[in-house]
């Protein structure tokens, strides 16, 4: 029998260039080609054209996002400028971070069969075709049920299976760990590695790439719009980018300095709620970091919650002096003002407070800026801008991370050590690089109880990363 | 009893073909018909609690406009009511349209209508929006409550302010989002759409449909007596 060879330049590019309309930011000459059945990391810093070139690759530049667009990009030795948008889609599989614009429904199997009907295929080729991907990703328990109602983890599946109902062969994913767990990214990491040996190619945009440790054939490293390839793991770790967070476990960064434990802000005894929360006692104090951990599900946005009054218990006692102030995952939904300034004005009218802070923040010069015209990781400084301001006295934050480079993470931890000077603080995460950042003590949270609970120094960092590991084995089963 | 099931195109022929109804057939009449009709109809598909719902709304409409038309200084209000009043039925029977069938089957709908490509996309966008704003509307509503400026009759103005940027800079995002979502899997592509959902029609639909057209050839048959 012949030997099977694999296909070269899958996707090719070749001088390839993309200036905005509105604005500096674009990519130019961009050259790299990808083969068949390769794992390739498109990564870079925010701002560094990193999604430029994966709207380039699915097709919604220029579809959706105009500009001038120049040089060749191809697909199986077809030119993309000459490709119609839905010709590109029956041979690239996208899966995006937002389940908003990943999905078209709000049904499971509505949104399996939606490009198999828009494509006209046969109710009896859609049902065949229904079964073999209820198989190979083991999706048969979800079908036909709300998209809204599932686990990170079980959404991710189907965003997975709906990417390749037309039989694509490369794949492409838009930042898919921020919004899962450590051990949900390590299973995606698996799968991953199951898709590339059955012959997919698979092109992942990240911030984060521990997952894929050991896996990657090529890194695509964005950096000021210019593209640096990398044509291995190795070549990728010895530039000189952060890349530590390929072995979390190795990180070594100095404990914060122990304290005395001052006045207690909040007290949650024997809280119980639904079948979420079987019983929680936990004392948060002033001047301290806790990080809850615990898988998707554990019942960590609920014990927030609790705390923020949002819930009542079913019964226990609750103990917060005053509304904590809550930072939630998605800054879209908490910014009400009509400039920066106005924002922190909202929070506390006090002009030098204001000023300094922003400066500390290195927002000054957005400050008569409309919130939502802020980039990401920047809306998030001006959350903690806010935390800096109120008089609340603790401070939550939910996934601060998510999302973040490894720089912007690193000043978000910063502030956030600033933060304890004045208030309790607790930050659910699943970022382990950015708990070590910030930590001063860990609570574990699993089946609604809390499992541990202890002081972050050297003595007890095995615990932490046992904590970890046994994230990652719950979801082996 | 076992809830039929009904063709989502009986309950959007009905939805198009009620309210302009209202030009050709005396007030009265198809207001009676309107609330039997949807109530029954609401009843045979198991919708118990959502007719509960509407018929308390219905019902308290109609005492607030009884009251208002003994006095007469606040007559005008009464007669606005009486007009909301006319939307209920209709505005249930959407409600189906919108709790009981996901925007797959909805598509699939339109499409066997014959609507041009271009609406069906719209209305089913439309029509998506609306379970996106009602989880959006609780995170906000939340949020705002968290940091202090929950809403107060004493700015109504500011408080709504608040309320409405956020959500208009969303569904800016959200349009965007939805468009990718769509194209990405083929929403484009000039081929017949078919559909995995499309159900023929039954001998319950065309009944509904009977009953329906036969209360509006009463009607003016009525009206012209």
């Amino acid at each position: 029998m012949e030997a099977y060879v694999k296909k070269e330049n899958v996707i090719k590019a070749d001088n390839l260039s993309f200036n905005y309309e509105e604005s500096e930011e674009g990519i130019s000459d961009v050259n790299f080609d990808i083969s068949e059945g390769e794992i390739v990391l498109l990564t870079g810093n925010s701002g560094s054209g990193k999604s430029t070139l994966l709207k380039c690759l699915n097709g919604l530049i220029p579809a959706v996002t105009e500009g001038d667009m120049k040089g060749l990009l191809s697909i199986e030795g077809e030119n993309y400028s000459e490709l119609k948008m839905y010709r590109l889609n029956q041979m690239i599989g996208s899966v995006f971070q937002n389940p908003r614009s990943q999905f078209f429904t709000d049904n499971t199997t509505a949104e399996l069969v939606f490009p198999m009907e828009n494509y006209g295929f046969s109710k009896e080729e859609m049902k065949e075709r229904l079964e073999s991907l209820c198989k190979t990703f083991g999706i048969s328990e979800l079908m036909d049920r709300n998209i809204f109602s599932l686990s990170s983890g079980e959404r991710q599946l189907i965003a997975l299976a709906s990417a390749v109902t037309m039989k694509q062969r490369v794949l492409l994913f838009d930042e898919p760990s921020a919004n899962l767990d450590y051990g949900n990214a390590m299973r995606l990491g698996r799968l991953l590695k199951k898709l590339r040996d059955k012959g997919y190619t698979i092109i992942v945009a990240d911030h984060r790439f521990y997952y894929l440790g050991g896996e990657i054939d090529k890194v695509l490293f964005m950096e000021d719009g210019k593209l640096k390839l990398c044509n291995s793991e190795e070549e990728f770790k010895q530039g000189n980018y952060n890349t530590r967070s390929f072995d979390i476990f190795s990180i070594d960064i100095p404990f914060p300095e122990k304290r005395q434990a001052s006045e207690v802000v909040a007290s949650l005894e024997d809280v119980r709620y639904k079948d979420i929360l079987n019983g929680v006692d936990l004392k948060l104090n002033k001047g301290e970091i806790t990080v809850l951990v615990g898988n998707n599900g554990a019942g960590k946005t609920t014990l927030a919650k609790a705390l923020c009054m949002s819930i009542k218990p079913d019964s226990g006692k609750v103990d917060v002096s005053g509304l904590p102030f809550f930072i939630m995952q998605d800054p879209d939904y908490q910014l009400f003002g009509t400039s920066v300034k106005n924002e922190l004005e909202l929070v506390k009218k006090d002009p030098a407070a204001i000023d300094h802070c922003l400066k500390y923040l290195g927002l000054s010069k957005y400050k008569y800026k409309h919130p939502f015209d802020l980039s990401g990781g920047q809306k998030q400084r001006l959350q903690i801008g806010m935390a800096m301001l109120c008089d609340r006295e603790l401070i939550i934050f939910d996934e601060p991370t998510s999302g973040l480079d490894v720089y912007s993470m690193l000043n978000v931890s910063k502030e956030i050590n600033r933060l304890r000077e004045k208030a309790g603080v607790l930050v659910i995460s699943h970022d382990y690089e950015f708990i070590r950042h910030v930590a001063n003590r860990v609570v574990y949270l699993k089946d609604g109880v809390i499992k541990k609970d202890f002081i972050l120094d050297e003595q007890s960092l095995s615990d932490l990363n046992n904590i970890f590991k046994e994230m990652q084995e719950d979801k082996d089963v | 009893m076992k809830a039929i099931n009904i063709n989502p195109i009986v309950l959007i022929i009905v939805n198009i073909i009620a309210p302009s109804m209202y030009m050709f057939l005396s007030g009265k009449f198809i207001q009676v018909f309107l609330l039997v009709f949807a109530a029954a109809l609401m009843a045979l598909m198991g919708r118990f609690k959502r007719l509960a719902i509407y018929l308390l709304i219905y019902g308290a409409i109609m005492g607030i406009y009884y009251v208002t038309m003994q006095i007469k200084s606040i007559e005008a209000t009464g007669l606005f009511l009486i007009v909301l009043v006319q939307c209920v039925p209709c505005i249930a029977l959407a409600s189906i349209l919108v709790s009981k069938y996901n925007s797959a089957q909805l598509l699939s709908a339109l499409e066997t209508l014959h609507v041009p490509r271009v609406l069906v996309v719209a209305v089913t966008i439309t029509l998506k929006y609306i379970p996106t704003f009602r989880r959006e509307f609780s995170y906000i509503t939340e949020s705002m409550r968290l940091r202090g400026i929950g809403f107060t009759w004493k700015r109504p103005v500011k408080s709504f302010q608040y309320f409405i940027v956020p959500q208009l800079f969303r569904c800016a995002a959200l349009a965007e989002e939805v468009t990718a979502a769509g194209l990405v899997k083929g929403i484009d592509a000039p081929m017949n759409r078919s559909s995995y959902f499309e159900e023929k029609f039954t001998f319950a639909d065309v009944a509904v449909l009977v009953v329906f057209a036969a209360g509006l050839v009463g009607g003016i048959v009525w009206k012209h007596m």
